[in-house]
């Protein structure tokens, strides 16, 4: 009741649902920034320089800027596909496999001849890709809904299976005869996506990205789909008897998410790298995409935000390492880290909240 | 094929299978421990690479392998009392809180292993001090037995006395029927006047100092290095087996074996078959997806013919 209350007056104190996020959000930033000085201070001189340079490091050149942009679009893809299987209530940590089979179709396309039209062999890769990512995730998600298998292990042993596949598939079928790595040939150059704002590097996936991210935030709060995702996310129970078809919407729902991380995949390929090497080119994007979702709580927009920010801080860290050898930028997974177990955190300054609110309640009542 | 099927019936082969289900026996059992009092352990891969690392790092540090093995313990323990704080205390998805664990771990581990040895590979710059084998007089002498029963590493004997042990203790003892009943019904144990939270907490700990042995066996007692990525899905294997087993402890130790040998398979017949190598390394996968589907397959069949009620 207090709660709605609150809403209705859009007030801006703590007691209002989205005001009351958005604080802890940045308190556990600060509280994350603050562990990560403490840190600093243990294994740098210049702490206070160190922790500038990862907070405002990027903004010194455009093209670092440009880098942060580049890098944001695969993993906000990864980090949209995680969202709807979040929101819907499944487990399925799959999309790093999806990101590295989907690799082989993209090399696939790309490395070949036939296929060497401009303009139409990107989009053919990408919709490669994401056939390739949507069909394969469809494998847990009908063994999750009919059999009930452990969605979770299931997802884990598949991303093993794929990378394995992966690889065997690029080595005996597309492997390069001019280095030693276990990698496809080069793609054609009318494969790769150029820049549309070279100072940005600004591709037209970056577009794509922000297209899929209205569509998303647009499916899940205002059509019928989105409304039966939410639902059996909270109560899969009341979902079912409410005469969802769970079955169906498990399947449409890890298909979508199978799509994303496939056209995630090919995007960074095709922008980021000139030929497939299984064991290096996606690896780790689909397991961060995970984090990704988890920060921005599984809202679409607000996922894509948070892993723009993610990319910021990496890029931070980089900027320092070329200064100071002596922070590995790896020190971003903790601030990361510490950001999501927070979030996360329902009780987190709950007491807090609560005092307030019984203050304000008290005071309306006199 | 054939030379791979060959190669399984022979004494070697069975020295290698029971050093490379260490570590899953750990994994399996500490999933085990944890889900006893129905408090799910997702983040077993994660304390494995953690403690992995630290008893590196800390018999380094002491040049002493048993103070190592203490550090890397206590690290376990403490990973698993933050998921016991984030998901009991502030109220995070256990699952959730296991999922940050295991994706940010990784890094983590690379990111202190960077700061004490330079390197973001391995830790093969250390001079560490190392735990052995174990040679048990008399019995070694005895022709086939005495190779499979001595000879070990000292963790592996350490695992099976845990497997028994921690079998009496859940399954005998009225501590454990305690801590089965908070898994089954917590608000029944909770009228019967049984400290739910604690037990939780208790079966954590133990859920951590298993784990963390997993990864202790591989740094300090097997490979002798930490290195990147070293734990490579054991720990979800454990998992796996925990899942498959839900709730029967010799079942458990069945699955755990089961793909301990198919590990094996994978890293013996590596160099010596002409089977494509990039298909050999996901066998103990294969092998573990083809178990969980066969499990949940027979089980909704029972479901359909009404033998069990759904829960």
């Amino acid at each position: 009741m207090t709660k709605k209350k609150s809403f209705d007056k859009k007030n801006l104190s703590i007691t209002n649902e989205r005001v009351f996020s958005a604080v802890k959000i940045l308190i556990s930033i600060l509280i994350a920034l603050i562990i990560t000085f403490i840190v600093l201070c243990f294994i740098s001189e210049q702490p206070l320089n160190a922790i500038m340079t990862i907070m405002f490091g990027p903004l010194k050149k455009a093209r670092y800027i440009g880098i942060v942009i580049e890098k944001t679009i695969p993993y906000a893809f990864a980090g949209l596909a995680a969202c709807l299987l979040f929101k819907a209530g499944f487990f399925n940590l799959g999309c790093e496999g999806i990101f590295i089979i989907s690799g082989v179709s993209v090399a696939a396309v790309a490395i070949n001849e036939k296929l060497a039209i401009a303009g139409l062999q990107p989009i053919l890769c990408i919709l490669a890709a994401g056939i390739t990512g949507g069909i394969l995730m469809l494998i847990p998600a009908f063994l999750k809904a009919k059999f009930n298998t452990n969605e979770m292990v299931l997802s884990l042993m598949l991303n093993s299976l794929y990378a394995g596949i992966a690889a065997y598939l690029v080595r005996t079928f597309m492997l390069t005869t001019t280095t030693s790595t276990v990698g496809s040939k080069n793609y054609m150059a009318t494969a790769q996506i150029g820049y549309i704002f070279e100072k940005f590097h600004i591709s037209a996936c970056f577009f794509l990205l922000i297209a899929v991210m209205i569509v998303l935030e647009i499916v899940m709060n205002k059509t019928k789909l989105g409304y039966q995702i939410r639902l059996s996310g909270t109560n899969k129970k009341f979902a079912e008897y409410s005469g969802i078809n769970s079955f169906k919407l498990s399947m449409v729902v890890n298909f979508l998410a199978g799509v994303l991380a496939g056209v995630g995949s090919a995007c960074h390929l095709l922008t980021q790298t000139s030929f497939y090497i299984p064991s290096v080119s996606v690896v780790g994007i689909g397991f961060s995409g995970l984090l990704m979702s988890m920060l921005g709580k599984n809202d679409p927009i607000a996922t894509v935000i948070a892993t723009f920010f993610y990319q910021y801080l990496q890029e931070g860290a980089s900027v320092l390492y070329y200064t100071d050898k002596s922070v590995p930028s790896e020190i971003i997974a903790v601030v990361v880290g510490i950001v999501v177990l927070l979030i996360s955190s329902q009780h987190f300054l709950r007491k807090y909240r609560e005092k307030k609110l019984l203050k304000e309640g008290l005071a309306e009542h006199d | 094929m054939i030379s791979i099927i060959k190669g399984i019936f022979t004494l070697s082969f069975l020295l290698v299978v029971i050093r490379l289900s260490t570590p899953i026996l750990f994994a399996g059992m500490s999933s085990f421990a944890a889900s006893t009092t129905g408090i799910g352990n997702i983040g077993v891969e994660a304390i494995m690479t953690m403690s992995a690392l630290f008893a590196i790092l800390g018999s380094y540090w002491t040049q002493s392998a048993i103070l190592g093995l203490l550090i890397g313990m206590l690290v376990g323990v403490l990973m698993a009392m933050m998921i016991a704080f984030f998901s009991m205390r502030l109220g995070a998805n256990p699952t959730l809180v296991g999922i940050a664990l295991n994706t940010f771990a990784d890094s983590l581990a690379i990111f202190i292993l960077y700061l004490f040895t330079g390197d973001k590979g391995s830790s093969a710059s250390l001079a560490v001090k190392t735990m052995g084998t174990i040679n048990i007089p008399f019995i070694k002498d005895i022709p086939i037995l005495g190779q499979i029963l001595s000879g070990q590493h000292v963790l592996t004997y350490v695992c099976w006395i845990c497997l028994i042990v921690f079998g009496i203790l859940v399954f005998k003892t009225p501590l454990g029927l305690r801590m089965r009943s908070c898994g089954l019904n917590p608000d029944a144990a909770k009228t019967a006047g049984i400290n739910v939270q604690r037990l939780q907490v208790l079966s954590l700990v133990f859920s951590g100092i298993f784990a963390s042995l997993g990864g202790i066996f591989l740094s300090l007692n097997y490979l002798l290095i930490y290195s990147k990525l070293m734990v490579s899905g054991m720990g979800w294997m454990g998992i796996a087996a925990n899942g498959i087993a839900s709730g029967n402890y010799f079942l458990l130790i069945v699955g755990c074996l089961i793909f301990g040998i198919f590990r094996a398979v994978s890293i013996v017949f590596a160099t010596t078959s002409n089977f494509p190598s990039d298909l050999l390394t996901a066998v103990p996968y294969v092998a573990v997806i083809v178990v969980i589907v066969t499990v949940s397959i027979v089980n909704y069949l029972k479901i359909k013919k009404g033998n069990v009620n759904e829960q």
